[in-house]
């Protein structure tokens, strides 16, 4: 019974990072495609990881080290790589003309 | 036309290639006698849980501490070619004419977390080693990307470069060293008999094997933190 949740979750985990693997290939902007790579492989890790930890329990505090690392570094290099995309001006699919982060660094270069 | 002719002919003869590699592949149903032997020997002889580590570091540890040669002539090559217009020593990091854009302060934030992080699961590589798969290369290469990350999220910041060669001299002349007493105490160069072999499969056991991996260690992470260092702009 648990080899057969933890299969499952690894296949769930796998199902997780095969849509983060075709979000690649089809959103249509650096920033678009950034998150699907980022945040899907973020939740495909963490439920591999999981149902790994129920096949094997002596791994559990290994397997949890190494999940606390994916959900430190994954969300902190989507960000920075947002950010570099956004510094150099790189356009938006489908830009309505909202961009908070312009408008936060405006205001803050007016204020001073 | 030729042209795309010539593309299937170089296709299919590639095709034809790699086709009698894979039906003339058998899988091996036992290792072979040198691999055999090793196998054997490794933990019999050098006290050794992890075979490869225990090859590298003593019947191949000359073939490492010339691996270790050649990393060193890269580093070395990689200053001397990037390392020409530096600002003289002494400036102040803030004078300097620096184009990089400070990070964000969640990348600074994550690289606190991250670094001893990193930094201790390198350490458990190297001190592993002997016992699990990882070792000196692999621990020094964790190690410089934690340097990596450091160098990222602070463009500001500036490795002490007099330090890192110090130190990596050091663990070079060390290495060295413990091959000497290899030939003097115990059979050869890089025996690892010079220390006791301990109980097999704890984690101080076989021998010098531990040793020579963090030596391996600090030095290959002190030189690619180097070469890191040489190819910031």
């Amino acid at each position: 019974m648990t080899d057969l949740i933890g299969s499952v979750l690894v296949l769930l985990g796998a199902i997780f990072h095969f849509s983060a693997g075709l979000g690649m290939l089809r959103m249509p902007d650096a920033y678009t495609r950034m998150q699907a790579g980022t945040k899907a492989s973020t939740l495909g890790n963490t439920l591999v990881l999981t149902g790994l930890a129920i096949h094997h329990p002596g791994w559990s505090f290994k397997l949890l080290i190494i999940v606390y690392f994916v959900l430190i570094t994954n969300p902190i290099s989507s960000h920075a790589l947002a950010r570099a995309a956004h510094a150099i001006r790189l356009p938006m699919a489908g830009d309505a003309g909202i961009d908070a982060l312009r408008d936060v660094q405006q205001r803050a270069g007016n204020g001073t | 036309m030729i042209r795309r002719l010539s593309i299937v002919i170089a296709v299919v003869s590639f095709g034809l290639v790699f086709a009698s590699l894979v039906i003339g592949y058998a899988e091996r149903q036992s290792p072979r006698p040198l691999a055999e032997s090793y196998i054997r020997l490794v933990p019999q002889e050098l006290g050794a849980a992890n075979v490869v580590t225990g090859i590298l570091l003593t019947y191949r540890a000359f073939d490492t501490l010339g691996e270790v040669a050649v990393l060193f002539m890269v580093a070395a090559g990689v200053g001397l070619v990037l390392g020409g217009e530096r600002p003289s020593r002494g400036v102040p990091s803030d004078v300097r004419p620096d184009g990089a854009r400070p990070s964000s302060e969640i990348v600074q934030t994550g690289t606190q977390i991250l670094v001893p992080l990193i930094s201790i699961f390198a350490a458990y590589i190297i001190m592993n080693g002997h016992l699990t798969a990882g070792g000196g290369f692999q621990g020094g290469a964790v190690i410089a990307s934690g340097v990596l990350l450091m160098l990222l999220a602070h463009p500001q910041y500036q490795p002490d470069l007099e330090f890192l060669g110090i130190t990596e001299s050091a663990a070079g002349a060390l290495f060295v060293l413990a091959g000497i007493a290899g030939l003097i105490v115990a059979d050869g160069f890089l025996d690892n008999r010079i220390l006791p072999l301990g109980q097999f499969g704890a984690f101080f056991s076989a021998g010098a094997i531990p040793v020579l991996s963090v030596l391996l260690g600090i030095k290959v992470g002190c030189e690619l933190s180097v070469v890191l260092e040489r190819f910031r702009a």
